[in-house]
């Protein structure tokens, strides 16, 4: 399962119900294809960066939630069908999230290796030879 | 302006003087060794939704700045550059703007 994330713009004159309506039916059609919503922002009203549909705002919605590419068909679909929603983009995460978390490991692990109060002695580990060049390139870096 | 470089090192260590040096006519060499703000700061997200961030890589025209003024590491620049464009098909960032 692939976790994706979708902001869109909505029409910012609409009410508040109708753009209810739409994320329950986004819910709807996640939860039909077997995914899981992570996150739902409501961003609320900001300025456009250029007048989009002669509309120089918008009202923002984040959508975060992990399913499968065929589910993320169905969305932009309803997303392009619906009249108020103005513009959509759909960016693939998981693997910037797996990057993310592998770079936050790699930099503890890091940290737990050094000694203590930030001496730069340039470090030897057993394994990774990578690391060390990585590491000894930093420390390098830091003097 | 491809250098062959070998395995990616983090930018600091990099000598970045030759190819401003070509930039500039062969005026300065190591005219200020730029490092990469990302590398240095070890900024790992660089997401099209963080419009300030980005700001401060786009011109007033809203051009992408390159990376031999901007001074970022190749890799950086490819996220970034890549997220600046996400973010102009969102409307939080503007293709141009009026000078």
């Amino acid at each position: 399962m692939r976790i994706y994330e979708e902001l869109f713009i909505v029409n910012p004159d609409s009410a508040e119900e109708e753009i209810d309506q739409l994320v329950e039916q986004l819910r709807q059609v996640i939860a039909d294809g077997g995914g899981a919503i992570e996150k739902v922002e409501k961003w609320g009203v900001r300025r456009l960066a250029y007048p989009v549909q002669k509309h120089d705002d918008g009202y923002y919605i984040l959508l975060q939630f992990g399913s499968s590419p065929d589910t993320v068909k169905e969305i932009e679909r309803r997303l392009r069908v619906a009249d108020q929603v103005l513009k959509f983009i759909t960016v693939r995460i998981d693997r910037n999230l797996k990057r993310l978390e592998k770079r936050k490991k790699q930099r503890e692990k890091r940290a737990a290796r050094k000694p203590p109060p930030a001496s730069p002695v340039p470090q030897a580990p057993a394994a990774e030879p990578f690391e060390a060049e990585v590491a000894a390139g930093e420390s390098e870096a830091e003097k | 302006m491809a250098e062959p470089r070998g395995r990616p090192l983090s930018a600091s260590q990099r000598p970045t003087g030759s190819d401003k040096a070509i930039a500039t006519g062969k005026r300065q060499y190591f005219r200020r060794r730029k490092v990469c703000r990302f590398c240095v700061e070890k900024i790992d997200d660089i997401n099209y939704k963080n419009v300030r961030l980005l700001s401060a890589f786009v011109s007033e025209r809203g051009k992408i700045t390159p990376r031999r003024i901007s001074g970022v590491c190749t890799p950086h620049q490819r996220r970034l550059s890549e997220a600046i464009k996400q973010a102009r098909n969102i409307a939080l960032l503007p293709f141009a703007s009026p000078l």
